[in-house]
C-alpha cells in the first residue's frame, strides 16, 4: 500500500518529479489490483522515450550556445528559408489532437455492436438458406435472399445512424476548438512579422507582451516586468515573474523558460522558441492524459447488460425451437427459416437507434442549459453521479474578486456581492466613509478598457490585477464615474505595490479649488498600513491611535481574515501646503514625502464570492443524495468560508479542529465520527495512504480539499471510485486532464478551461456554473427513467412477434405474421412512440431520491423483462392471436381447420385446399389471405402498443396523476402509429411490395379488449405498488 | 429479484453454484422456496385468467359465425381451376403401366365419389337452370353427376383412362365456392400453348359446367355435393409423342375470371404432358 501513493504522484507529476521509477515493474503480486495503474505506466513509458529524445537543457545554455544550436540570429531572427526547412522537419506548432479511434473503426464498431451481430447472423442464415434452396431447386422465390438483404440493410442503417449521431456531437467539439487561430509576433529575415502561431519553428525569435498566450516553449532572451500565469500547467494561479537568468536546474522551475499555452500576464519579453507542438511540455502532458484509459460509461454497461439479456433470450429460444422443429420432423431448411424468424422477432431492431436519439435529445436539451455533452453516453452518467468533485474558483464562485466587507468607525459592514450589483446599500453617511472611499478610488492603478459605457459595471473589462479591479468596480458603483473623479484629482506621483513594501501609494491634487494641498493616499497589508499611522479617523474626526484601537483593529482584522477574505488597509495624509507647494518635485526614488504618521481610515476585505445560484444547487445535490466535495488550490480558510457560504459545509457542521477548539481538547481525542465536515490540506493528503483517504471519504459527509495540486485531484477521484461512487469532476487546467479522464464524467469549464481539459472531458460547462451541473444531473436521471420506459415499451411487443413463430412451428398453422412485417413494427410504427417517451416528465421529484446504485439499479432488470415479456407481452400476443383467428374464421377457416394445415397451405401445387365450409382455395387466394393475417396481426400489435405506450408513461403513478395530454410528442407518437399502420395497410401496391393488404375496418378493433385489459391491469399494478410499498408485489412488479 | 437488495455486495460475484442453490439464504436460482411458490402461483392465476378470457372471446367470436356459410366470401369471388390427376406435369410411357398407374389410380379414386352407390340420394335436376334451394329445408338436395357423363374418360369402359393408348384423360374441376352462380354457363376450352396443334375430346361433349350444379350451399348444408366435371381427352398422335406438350385449359363463356395477372389458377390451369412410346 505504502509505495502506491508516491508512485502515483510520480506518474502524474512526470514533469516535476521526473519519471525515474516508471519503468520499474510493479511490486509483485499486486499487478491485478493495480491494473489501471499498469495501463498508465505504459503511457508513461512512452513518455519516457519521448523525454530521452529531446532532453531539455536549453535553459542552461548561454544565449550564444543557443544561437549556435538553433542556427538563428538574435537580431534578424530566422530566415524564411530556414524556417520553412525546420517547419518541414518538425511539423506545424500545434498539438496533435488526441489520437481518436480511426473513423472507419468507429463505423465498423457500430456495425457489430449490440444486436447487430445477431442480425448479421440472421442475414447470413438467410443467404445460406437461399443458396441451399437455389442449388436444390433453381428458380425458387427469392424471399430469403431479399430478407437477408433487408436484415443487412437494417444493421447498416442503424449503424450509420448511430455513427452519424456520434459524429455530430464530436463535430460540435471540433468547431468549438478552432475558433480563433492564434497569432504570434516573430522576427523573420530581420523584419517583425505577424504569423500564425502554428507556423512557428524552433529557433524563431518571438515577442510576447501582457495578455498574449505564449505560442510555444520559449527560452527568454530579454524580459521587462514579465509575469506569466502558469495555471494551465501547474494549477498555481499566482503569476510568476520571468527573466533571462537561469534560476533553477529544473526546466519547470527556472525563470528563463516560458511554456506553450500559458499566458503572459503583464510586461513584455523576447524569447527563442526551443520546442513546438507535441514536443512542448503541454504537448507531453496531453499525450500522457490520452494514455489514461477511458472508463466505460454506466449507460454503456447498462446497454451491454440489456443486450446480453435480450440476446441470450433470443439465442436460447432460437436454438430450442431449432432443435424442437428438427425433432418434429421439419427439414433443416425449414428449421433455419424458423430460426431466422425467431431471431428477427426477438431482436428489438430499432431500440439502439431509439436510445441514441433519446440521449441526443437530452444532450440537446442540456446544451440549451449550458452543458455541452461530448460523449452522448455521458448524458446519463451525470444522472448516476453520486459524488461531484468541484473546483472552487469560477465554478462555485464568480471568479471575480469583490469587496465583501468594510470596516470603519469600528464597525464591520457588509457589501453587496451579488453578480449584478447596481448600488451599495450600507450606510454611507459617515464622514470617515467619505475619506475612505476617496482613498479607495484614488489609490488604484486599475482602469476600465475603453468604450464600455453601456456594459454593466460588473461585466466591464479592466486592466489591472484582481484586487484592484474589485476596488475599481466598487468605487465605480459608489461614485458613478471613477475615471472622471481621478481626472479631477490628478495623480502627481505614485509608488506601485511591491512585495517588499507591501503597500501602494499615490499623491494627488485635490478637486477643491480652495484647497491647494496634496493628498497622499496609501493602501496595503493592514498591519503594515497601521504601522505607518499615528492617527485614526473615527466618525469623521482624526484621533490619536492608541492601544485600545489597535486591539479592536486586530479583532476586526482577524474576523475578516477568518472569513477567508483578503483584507486591505487604507490610510491617507493631507500634505501641508507650506511644505509641499504646487510645484513641489515629488520623487519616488528619494521618497521626499512622508510615509509615516498617516491617518488610518479603514479596512476593506475582498473575496471571490459564490455564485448566487450555487447554494441552491448544492442543497439540491444534497437532497438528491449527491455528495459535493470541494477541491481547490486555494487557502483552507478561504475554501472553508466559501464551502460554508454555499452549503458544502452545512450550518452546524464542525470539523475535527473546530470540535477540538470548542471543547478545548487535543485533536487526537476528538471522535472523528462526530465531525461531519472535514477540511483536508494538500500537505496532509500527500502523507496519507489510500486507507487514510478512504476513511476520510467514508466518515465525513462534507469534505473540502484545500491547497491541493491538480495531481492530487486524481488521487481523490480514485479514492471516491474505490468507494464505488460514480464521480463527476470539474476542472479547467491542463493538469486536471488526467483526473477528468479518470472520472466517470469529466466536466471541463467552457470559459476558463484549457483545450487539454476540454479534450479530456466528457462534458463542457459553457457558463462554468456549478448550478448547470445540477440541471445536468436532473436531465441525466430523467433520461435513465425514460430509457427504462422506452426499453420496456419496445421489449413488450417482441413476445407478440415471437409467439406467432412458436405457434406456427408447433401447431403448424398458417404463419400469423411475416418477418418483414415484424421489421415494420420494430423500425416503423414503434420508433416515434419509443422516442417520445424521452419527452416524458419525471414522475416524482427525481432530485429527491438517491443516485442509482450502479450494480443494483439496472436499466433492464428482471422485473422489467418479466413484466414486459411474460405479462404485457403475453396479453398482446393473445389479443393479436384472437384477431388472427377471427380473420381466418370469418373467411372460412375455423381454428380447428388450421391445425396441421401448414404443409398444404404452403404448397404451391395445391390449388384446391378446402376450408371449413367446403370451399376450395387456390394457392394465391390463400397467400392473399395470409397477408391479411399478417396485416391483422400487425394492426393488433400496433393497437395494443398504443395501450402499452400509455401505460409506460409512468412506472408507479397513475396515468391520471401524470396527465394524459402533457406529453405532446407522445400524443403525436400515438397518432403516428395509427397513421403509419393505416398507410401500410391501405396504400395501393403494398400487397405486391410488402405483403400488407387493406384490412376490414372492424379488424382494427378486434384486439382492443386486450388493449384495454393492458391498461386496466397496469393501473391496478401501479395502484398496488403505491398502496403497498415494500410488499412482495412491489418487489416483483416494480421495475 | 425480490431478495437481491438483501444480499451483501460481495455475493454478487458469487459462483454459479451459489446462484443455483445458495445454502445460506436458501435461495434456489435467486429465489427462496416461498418466493418461487408465490411467483408461480401468481403466474398460474394470471395465465389462468388470460386463458379464460381468450376462450371467452373466442367463444363469443365463434358464436357470431354462421354454421353454413362463412361471414365473408370476397377472397374467393372467382373459382380456381384444377386438374386431376393432380400434377403439374404428366409424364409416362404408354406401354409401361407402372408409369401411369399412379395417374389412373388417382383418377379412379377421385371418381369413386361419383359412383352410383354414392349418389343414390341425389336427384336429377333440370339442366340449364340454377338449382336454387335458398328456402328449402336442410339438408339441401344434390344434383346427380353421373360418372358415365365422362364417357371414355369415366374409367368405366377404359380403365386406363386412355393412358395405355397414349391419349390420356385429364379431368378439369372448378373449385367449390359457396353461392357461386356462373353466368351464363361456362365451358372449358383447352389449347396447346405455343404453336402446337392439339385436338381434344371433351366429356360431356359441350364441355360445360351445367348451371344446375350451382349454387353450392356449403359442406354442412349441402352434404354429398358433387362438383360438375369436364374430362379432356388429349388426342395425341405419334408425332406428339416423346415431346413435352404445354396445355392450358380455360374457363370461358361466362363471367368467371380467367386471366388474372397474379393468380395463374383462377379460371385456368396449365399443365404439361409428355407421352413416350
Amino acid at each position: 500500500m505504502d509505495d502506491k501513493i508516491p508512485k502515483k504522484h510520480a506518474i502524474y507529476a512526470v514533469e516535476t518529479h521526473g519519471t525515474d521509477d516508471l519503468s520499474k515493474p510493479p511490486p509483485d503480486g499486486k499487478e491485478k489490483k493495480y491494473k489501471g495503474l499498469w495501463k498508465r505506466k505504459k503511457a508513461g513509458r512512452n513518455m519516457d522515450d519521448l523525454k530521452k529524445e529531446i532532453d531539455i537543457d536549453d535553459h542552461k545554455l548561454t544565449v550564444e550556445e543557443l544561437i549556435d544550436k538553433y542556427e538563428t540570429d538574435l537580431v534578424t531572427g530566422l530566415t524564411s528559408a530556414k524556417a520553412a526547412e525546420v517547419l518541414a522537419r518538425d511539423g506545424p506548432n500545434v498539438l496533435t489532437p488526441p489520437k481518436g479511434t480511426p473513423e472507419i473503426v468507429k463505423f465498423l464498431r457500430q456495425m457489430i455492436s449490440g444486436f447487430s451481430l445477431l442480425l448479421w447472423a440472421g442475414a447470413v442464415l438467410c443467404w445460406i438458406a437461399y443458396g441451399v434452396q437455389v442449388s436444390q431447386v433453381p428458380g425458387v422465390p427469392r424471399d430469403n435472399l431479399y430478407l437477408g438483404v433487408v436484415l443487412a440493410g437494417v444493421v447498416i442503417l442503424t449503424g450509420c445512424f448511430a455513427y452519424f449521431q456520434e459524429a455530430k456531437s464530436t463535430n460540435i467539439m471540433a468547431s468549438f476548438r478552432n475558433m480563433v487561430p492564434q497569432q504570434a509576433l516573430v522576427w523573420r529575415d530581420g523584419e517583425k512579422k505577424q504569423i500564425l502561431a502554428s507556423e512557428l519553428v524552433v529557433g524563431d525569435l518571438v515577442e510576447i507582451k501582457g495578455g498574449d498566450r505564449i505560442p510555444a516553449d520559449v527560452r527568454f532572451i530579454a524580459a521587462q516586468g514579465c509575469k506569466v500565469d502558469n495555471s494551465s500547467l501547474t494549477g498555481e494561479s499566482e503569476p510568476q515573474s520571468r527573466s533571462p537568468e537561469l534560476t533553477h536546474d529544473n526546466p519547470l522551475e527556472t525563470k528563463n523558460i516560458g511554456f506553450y499555452s500559458t499566458t503572459c500576464f503583464e510586461g513584455t519579453a523576447t524569447g527563442l522558441v526551443i520546442s513546438t507542438g507535441d514536443q512542448t511540455i503541454i504537448g507531453r502532458i496531453a499525450f500522457l492524459a490520452s494514455g489514461v484509459g477511458d472508463e466505460k460509461t454506466p449507460i454503456a454497461i447498462e446497454i451491454e447488460h440489456f443486450v446480453h439479456i435480450v440476446g441470450g433470450f433470443a439465442c436460447s429460444v432460437g436454438v430450442i425451437f431449432f432443435v424442437i422443429s428438427l425433432g418434429m420432423g421439419y427439414n433443416i431448411m425449414d428449421a433455419i427459416v424458423f430460426l431466422i424468424g425467431i431471431i428477427v422477432a426477438n431482436v428489438p431492431e430499432g431500440l439502439i437507434a431509439t436510445v441514441t436519439v433519446s440521449l441526443s435529445l437530452t444532450a440537446k436539451r442540456m446544451a440549451k442549459k449550458n452543458c455541452l455533452v461530448k460523449n452522448l453516453e455521458a448524458v446519463e452518467t451525470l444522472g448516476s453521479t453520486s459524488i461531484i468533485c468541484s473546483d472552487k474558483t469560477g465554478t462555485l464562485t464568480q471568479n471575480r474578486m469583490t469587496v465583501a466587507h468594510l470596516w470603519f468607525d469600528n464597525e464591520i459592514v457588509s457589501a453587496d456581492t451579488s453578480e449584478d450589483q447596481k448600488n451599495q446599500s450600507f450606510d454611507q453617511s459617515s464622514v470617515t466613509w467619505k475619506h475612505l472611499s476617496r482613498i479607495v478610488a484614488l489609490c488604484n492603478r486599475a482602469e476600465f478598457l475603453a468604450k464600455q459605457e453601456n456594459v454593466p459595471i460588473m461585466k466591464r473589462a479592466v486592466m489591472g490585477d484582481a484586487s484592484e479591479t474589485a476596488l475599481l468596480k466598487f468605487s465605480e458603483v459608489i461614485y458613478g464615474n471613477v475615471m472622471a473623479y481621478r481626472e479631477k484629482n490628478k495623480k502627481v506621483c505614485e509608488i506601485p505595490f511591491n512585495s517588499t513594501n507591501k503597500f501602494q501609494l499615490s499623491i494627488h491634487e485635490m478637486d477643491d479649488p480652495h484647497d491647494k494641498r496634496f493628498l497622499l493616499v496609501m493602501k496595503g497589508a493592514p498591519e503594515r498600513i497601521l504601522d505607518r499611522c499615528s492617527t485614526v479617523m473615527l466618525n469623521g474626526k482624526e484621533v490619536p491611535l492608541d492601544d485600545s484601537f489597535k486591539e479592536t483593529f486586530q479583532t476586526a482584522y482577524m474576523e475578516l481574515g477568518g472569513m477567508g477574505e483578503r483584507v486591505l488597509g487604507f490610510c491617507h495624509l493631507l500634505l501641508p501646503e507650506d511644505e509641499f507647494p504646487d510645484s513641489y518635485p515629488f520623487d519616488i526614488e528619494s521618497m521626499n514625502f512622508p510615509t509615516t504618521n498617516l491617518c488610518f481610515a479603514g479596512l476593506l476585505s475582498m473575496i471571490d464570492p459564490p455564485r448566487s445560484t450555487v447554494p441552491d444547487a448544492v442543497s439540491k445535490c444534497r437532497s438528491a443524495g449527491i455528495k459535493v466535495i470541494m477541491v481547490t488550490g486555494d487557502h483552507p480558510i478561504t475554501a472553508q468560508a466559501i464551502a460554508k457560504s454555499v452549503g458544502i459545509i452545512s450550518e452546524g457542521s464542525e470539523t475535527v479542529d473546530e470540535i477540538a477548539r470548542r471543547l478545548n481538547i487535543p485533536i487526537s481525542q476528538v471522535n472523528k465520527k462526530d465531525a461531519r465536515a472535514a477540511v483536508v490540506n494538500g500537505m496532509q493528503l500527500k502523507d496519507m495512504t489510500d486507507s487514510d483517504l478512504d476513511e476520510i471519504l467514508m466518515n465525513h459527509g462534507e469534505i473540502v480539499f484545500a491547497r491541493t495540486s491538480p495531481q492530487q485531484k486524481l488521487v481523490i477521484v480514485e479514492g471516491c471510485q474505490r468507494m464505488g461512487a460514480i464521480v463527476a469532476v470539474t476542472g479547467d487546467g491542463v493538469n486536471d486532464s488526467p483526473a477528468l479522464k479518470k472520472a466517470n464524467i469529466g466536466i471541463a469549464m467552457g470559459i476558463a478551461g484549457s483545450d487539454a481539459a476540454k479534450n479530456a472531458a466528457d462534458m463542457i460547462l459553457m457558463d462554468d456554473n456549478f448550478a448547470s451541473i445540477v440541471t445536468g444531473v436532473e436531465e441525466g436521471r430523467l433520461i435513465f427513467d425514460n430509457l427504462k420506459k422506452a426499453i420496456s415499451y419496445t421489449l413488450t411487443k417482441n413476445i407478440a412477434e415471437l409467439c406467432p413463430f412458436l405457434i406456427y412451428i408447433i401447431v403448424s398453422c398458417p404463419l400469423p405474421i411475416g418477418t418483414i412485417t415484424i421489421l415494420f413494427i420494430d423500425l416503423g410504427t414503434d420508433i416515434i412512440p419509443s422516442v417520445s417517451l424521452a419527452y416524458e416528465k419525471g414522475e416524482t421529484d427525481i432530485m429527491n431520491r438517491k443516485p442509482r446504485h450502479p450494480k443494483r439499479d439496472r436499466l433492464v432488470n428482471w422485473q422489467l423483462a418479466l413484466y414486459s415479456y411474460s405479462q404485457i407481452g403475453i396479453i398482446q400476443s393473445i389479443g393479436a392471436f384472437f384477431c388472427y383467428f377471427t380473420v381466418l374464421a370469418q373467411q372460412g377457416f375455423l381454428p380447428t381447420r388450421l391445425i396441421n394445415i401448414r404443409v398444404s397451405w404452403e404448397d404451391e401445387n395445391d390449388q384446391d385446399l378446402e376450408d371449413s365450409y367446403g370451399q376450395e382455395w387456390t394457392y394465391e387466394q390463400r397467400r392473399y389471405q395470409e397477408s391479411e393475417c399478417y396485416t391483422a396481426f400487425f394492426v393488433s400489435i400496433v393497437i395494443s402498443q398504443l395501450a402499452d405506450l400509455i401505460i409506460r408513461k409512468t412506472r408507479m403513478n397513475s396515468i391520471f396523476q401524470q396527465g394524459m395530454w402533457r406529453n405532446k410528442v407522445l400524443l403525436f407518437g400515438l397518432a403516428s402509429q395509427i397513421i403509419i399502420a393505416a398507410f401500410l395497410s391501405y396504400c395501393p401496391g403494398m400487397y405486391d411490395a410488402l405483403r400488407f393488404c387493406p384490412l376490414r375496418v372492424q379488424y382494427w378493433f378486434v384486439s382492443s379488449p386486450y388493449a384495454i385489459l393492458i391498461w386496466v391491469y397496469d393501473e391496478m399494478r401501479k395502484l398496488a405498488i403505491r398502496r403497498h410499498p415494500g410488499s412482495w408485489w412491489e418487489k416483483n412488479m416494480y421495475f | 429479484m425480490s431478495s437481491k437488495e438483501d444480499k451483501p455486495v460481495e455475493q454478487s460475484q458469487s459462483s454459479w453454484k451459489d446462484f443455483i442453490y445458495n445454502p445460506r439464504s436458501g435461495e434456489f436460482i435467486g429465489r427462496t422456496a416461498r418466493s418461487w411458490a408465490l411467483i408461480l402461483l401468481f403466474y398460474l392465476i394470471f395465465y389462468g385468467f388470460l386463458a379464460g378470457l381468450f376462450s371467452l372471446t373466442m367463444w363469443v367470436m365463434l358464436q357470431t359465425l354462421d354454421d353454413y356459410t362463412p361471414k365473408y366470401r370476397d377472397r374467393i369471388s372467382n373459382p380456381g381451376l384444377v386438374i386431376r390427376p393432380k400434377a403439374p406435369e404428366i409424364i409416362f410411357n404408354r406401354s409401361a403401366p407402372s408409369e401411369y398407374k399412379e395417374y389412373t389410380d388417382h383418377l379412379e379414386a377421385f371418381l369413386s365419389k361419383y359412383n352410383g352407390e354414392h349418389q343414390q340420394n341425389n336427384i336429377d335436376c333440370t339442366p340449364g337452370a340454377y338449382f336454387i334451394q335458398d328456402n328449402q329445408p336442410l339438408p339441401k338436395q344434390v344434383c346427380k353427376f353421373e360418372r358415365s357423363l365422362l364417357g371414355q374418360c369415366s374409367g368405366i369402359t377404359d380403365q386406363t383412362f386412355g393412358y395405355s393408348e397414349g391419349r390420356p384423360c385429364i379431368i378439369v374441376k372448378m373449385n367449390r365456392i359457396i353461392g357461386l352462380k356462373p353466368k351464363p354457363t361456362p365451358f372449358i376450352n383447352c389449347t396447346a400453348k405455343k404453336d402446337d396443334k392439339l385436338s381434344v375430346n371433351y366429356f360431356p361433349e359441350n364441355a360445360t359446367f351445367d348451371s344446375m350444379y350451382f349454387p353450392y350451399y356449403g359442406k354442412l348444408a349441402h352434404e354429398g355435393y358433387v362438383q360438375p366435371l369436364v374430362a379432356v381427352k388429349l388426342l395425341l398422335n405419334s408425332s406428339d409423342f416423346n415431346k413435352k406438350l404445354s396445355v392450358e385449359c380455360k374457363i370461358e363463356g361466362s363471367n368467371l375470371l380467367n386471366n388474372d395477372d397474379r393468380d395463374k389458377f383462377l379460371g385456368r390451369v396449365a399443365f404439361q404432358v409428355k407421352v413416350t412410346e
